[in-house]
């Protein structure tokens, strides 16, 4: 046996004034008695006959010595040299992602790891050592290789439940990696021979999980019960392709049982109103996924929810897992677009295809006007101004020149043999194999720069371009709509509808809701504020950036522009925990035990003891 | 404070007037002298013997019965009252001390003799007789017996009351009562020296008194050096509940012993805490006796 602090030892010296106290036995209270003839009695005549009550005071004497002892050994700090050679270094992954949250572990999945936590904490010997990992959104180290066993309780307290996807391999990964630095830190002046062990603590909602036991010195707990959950496993809404205002929405529900999930409905709502009501009733791991399709100009927050008939309404599925009965989207408002036609001679092709976009605000003119109304798209027909106004413009087969092009002879079989296919403009459009007779050549003048050829003709010559000005983009299509077979195919009104979304910008464009774990990239002009769900906030700064990973399910804000983040992981919607594994730090052989304690542990409780006797003899000798 | 005050001398008239109305002795429970003399109050008849003084034959009875009787009067004399008051350093102690209280006491009783033109004589001991006032008679004597008490201190050693009744007794003076005042912690007993005053046709009256804190010594639970106030004497011993208990226990018999003694002899006996007011112990006393009500 060594001691820590072998100059405490010099305490023991205080058992010198115990002694003399003893041997002087301090001066007592003096009190006057008139006669003593009754002590005498008392003491005299009936004196003590047990050995007991004779030594008492000695056995008083012996027992303060020896509780000095213990409390000067204490302080020395005595240790074994088989603790340190015994010593272990800890590392505890805790996974506190969304499957955590799970209502099956009194009260929570987490809670029950944060127990068998505190538990291997408590069953750390002093020489023991541990770090703390979170395996959630992203992992995180919570706390560094320490032996202070109140600094990792309150690690482990700060762990926060996450909607966030499980990262066990990452944070494995990142515990192996402390482990080494730690141990190279030591280098070889030590010899303490810790070896690092890796504790993770989960529902092993993960993919691939019985993989991750890559060795022995990776022992996994095991929280929560097979537990069935129905959970929204996909939610995505997506503009119609031939409709403006329409939109679709897919939606996935999975069965994470083994049993069926009974009766349940999938109600859908825009604004609180409810557009769509699905009752389903899966079998066992049934994925049920359908297409819904709607049309509105108006935005708002689109929801799903997983309920339940209930006596006057829907009630909510009260299930293990709240987080994966909801789904929100994003749906935002569409705007109309002012169009206003100049054709000379009218095109009713044209004229409908623009009208039967619901957004546009369609206006006419035969005469060239003399001003054009700001922030609206103009679209000519045939009849061009010589200098093309500001704005967003579609000419369609000019007939004449302008300040941006000339326009020269017809051009010799205008097949379209060349398409920008990643322009948004030609999205959804195939313009191969359509006649486009009378399409005149279009020389462009140096005020034009150098314009985006988004489909040419064999002969190279542009068909239809775009210029982009500082005061508004123009196209230009040099097909004449009477004559060719343009007008008959599905890829004019399309063509017709990118070009206006185009002019639009993108605005009333449906934003993808974000899985929880993903990341998403914005731009922001100037510093802009974070809103979570739960109504933390974070500073953001101007530029482009990447924000996320996203934590938490609900719609998050960036000043005004919102964002969805649904749980959508199958993984963690799984609830059925492998039963393979031990569920508490007990049975996983980690906890020390009482005998893991420290020297002086024993010491003081054993000095408590030693007061207490010393107590007891104190009052025995006033009481008895 | 002086002793005697104004207060005191006053408490003293009220007393005196109180124990007017009394017979004389009843307050003390003395009796008469069983002389037979030329008092004036009638005592019995019996018969008429030849050689008789004519002057004491009731006539009425002769005339009524035919019948000589003559008439016996008791004899009336003084009464002598000895106190004997302790004055040992154990009747120092207390709040207020106990030698105050017997001083006071004393002072009354004899003030009340005085006034009933009984002789009275103060006699201080401890271990042996320390002072004495002489026999006196008479009221005006009472400032005289107030100055001597108010001169006496409680310094005498340990009380041995036998040996203090024994030289009392060998002095040369009638049989009287005697009031001792005193807390009787004699190492000996008290006994003994009450005996002795018995055996010699004096009739003792005991009053006997004790601080609060000798009936209930709380401060002493602990470790204590214990100074006994009359020898001087320390011992250090640790004080335990059941010490305390026992001493309560040995303190009440020893009370106790005090009255069974004097129920067993029929004496006087007056037993009182320190607490009390000397005046409450006199009428307390009278009371007992039937005095007053």
């Amino acid at each position: 046996m060594s001691f820590l602090h072998p100059g405490a030892l010099v305490w023991a010296l205080l058992a010198i004034p115990v002694v003399i106290f003893y041997i002087l036995k301090i001066r007592l209270k003096r009190v006057p008695v008139s006669t003593v003839i009754f002590w005498r009695q008392i003491f005299d005549e009936k004196k003590p006959q047990s050995i007991w009550q004779r030594l008492r005071h000695l056995v008083s004497l012996l027992v303060q010595l020896f509780l000095l002892s213990l409390l000067v050994f204490s302080l020395a700090e005595p240790f074994l040299t088989s603790d340190s050679k015994n010593a272990r270094r800890l590392v505890l992954v805790i996974d506190n992602s969304a499957s955590m949250k799970a209502t099956d572990g009194d009260p929570t999945r987490l809670t029950r790891a944060k127990e068998e936590a505190l538990a291997v904490i408590r069953g750390l010997r002093f020489t023991d050592e541990m770090a703390v990992l979170s395996a959630g959104t992203q992992p995180t180290v919570v706390c560094g290789i320490t032996g202070h066993q109140r600094t990792l309780r309150e690690a482990i307290d700060s762990i926060p439940a996450t909607d966030g996807p499980t990262h066990l391999a990452e944070a494995i990964a990142a515990a192996k990696r402390l482990g080494e630095e730690e141990t190279s830190n030591e280098g070889s002046t030590t010899s303490s021979g810790k070896e690092t062990e890796i504790v993770v603590i989960t529902d092993g909602g993960t993919p691939d999980f019985a993989k991750l036991q890559t060795s022995d010195k990776i022992k996994f707990i095991v929280v929560g019960a097979k537990t069935p959950n129905v959970a929204i496993t996909r939610f995505q809404t997506r503009r119609s392709a031939i409709d403006p205002i329409g939109y679709e929405i897919l939606v996935e529900v999975t069965n994470q049982s083994d049993e069926e999930s009974g009766p349940i409905r999938l109600a859908i709502k825009l604004n609180d109103n409810l557009i769509e009501i699905k009752p389903l009733n899966l079998k066992p791991n049934e994925k049920w996924s359908e297409v819904i399709e709607n049309t509105t100009a108006d935005g708002g927050l689109l929801i799903a929810e997983l309920v339940t008939k209930g006596e006057k309404e829907d009630v909510p599925l009260v299930d293990a897992l709240a987080a994966d009965n909801v789904a929100r989207a994003v749906l935002p408002v569409r705007l109309p677009q002012p169009t206003h036609m100049h054709s000379p001679s009218g095109n009713l092709f044209l004229q409908r295809v623009l009208e039967a976009n619901p957004l546009v605000q369609l206006t006419q003119s035969k005469e060239m006007p003399k001003s054009f109304a700001a922030g609206g798209i103009t679209v000519f027909h045939r009849e061009v101004p010589a200098k093309l106004p500001p704005g967003q413009i579609l000419v369609v087969d000019p007939a004449s020149d302008c300040d941006l092009w000339t326009v020269g002879e017809k051009l010799q079989s205008p097949i379209v043999t060349q398409q920008e296919k990643e322009s948004p403009l030609m999205a959804h459009v195939r313009l191969d194999n359509i006649l486009m007779p009378e399409a005149k050549k279009l020389t462009f003048t140096h005020a034009a720069g150098k314009p985006s050829v988004l489909a040419g003709a064999v002969s190279g010559d542009p068909l239809y371009a775009l210029i982009e000005r500082p005061e508004g983009k123009v196209l230009v299509l040099t097909v004449h709509l009477e004559m060719g077979d343009l007008p008959f195919r599905t890829a004019f009104p399309i063509l017709a509808m990118n070009a206006l979304n185009f002019f639009n910008g993108g605005q009333g464009e449906l934003r993808e809701s974000l899985a929880t774990g993903s990341t998403t990239s914005v731009t922001l002009a100037t510093e802009a504020t974070l809103r979570a769900p739960d109504g933390t906030e974070k500073k953001l700064p101007a530029g482009k950036l990447t924000v996320g990973p996203f934590d938490q399910v609900g719609v998050w804000t960036i000043d005004k522009d919102e964002y969805a983040v649904n749980l959508m992981n199958a993984a963690e919607s799984d609830l059925r925990a492998p039963e393979d594994y031990p569920s508490s730090a007990n049975a996983a052989g980690l906890v020390a035990g009482f005998l893991g304690r420290p020297v002086w542990y024993y010491l003081i409780a054993f000095a408590w003891a030693m007061a207490a006797l010393e107590w007891y003899l104190y009052q025995r000798r006033w009481i008895s | 404070m002086p002793l005697f005050d104004s207060d005191f001398l006053k408490k003293l008239e009220y007393l005196s007037l109180v124990s007017k109305r009394v017979f004389r002795g009843s307050l003390m429970a003395q009796r008469r002298t069983m002389a037979m003399g030329s008092g004036i109050e009638f005592a019995d008849h019996r018969d008429y013997t030849p050689g008789d003084d004519f002057r004491y034959i009731d006539w009425n009875l002769f005339a009524r019965h035919n019948q000589l009787l003559l008439k016996r009067f008791q004899e009336e004399e003084d009464l002598h009252v000895y106190f004997l008051v302790d004055a040992s350093r154990s009747m120092a102690f207390g709040d207020p001390p106990k030698f105050d209280f017997a001083r006071q006491v004393a002072a009354a009783l004899a003030y009340i003799a005085l006034a009933d033109l009984d002789r009275i004589a103060v006699t201080l001991f401890s271990k042996d007789i320390l002072g004495d006032f002489p026999l006196t008679r008479g009221k005006g004597r009472i400032l005289s017996l107030l100055k001597f008490f108010e001169n006496a201190e409680a310094s005498g050693e340990d009380t041995d009351l036998e040996r203090v009744v024994t030289g009392f007794i060998h002095r040369d003076q009638r049989r009287g009562l005697v009031v001792i005042v005193s807390d009787l912690y004699d190492p000996a007993g008290f006994e003994k020296g009450l005996d002795l005053l018995r055996h010699r046709k004096y009739e003792p009256f005991v009053v006997q008194m004790y601080d609060k804190y000798e009936k209930e010594p709380d401060g002493m639970l602990g470790d204590v050096e214990m100074w006994d106030v009359e020898s001087g004497d320390t011992r250090k011993v640790t004080v335990t509940e059941k010490n305390l208990k026992q001493y309560r226990q040995l303190f009440d018999d020893f009370q106790e012993k005090i009255r069974t003694y004097c129920n067993n002899y029929n004496l006087g006996c007056a037993r009182s805490s320190t607490e009390i007011p000397f005046d409450e112990l006199i009428l307390r006393m009278m009371r007992v006796a039937g005095a007053v009500r």
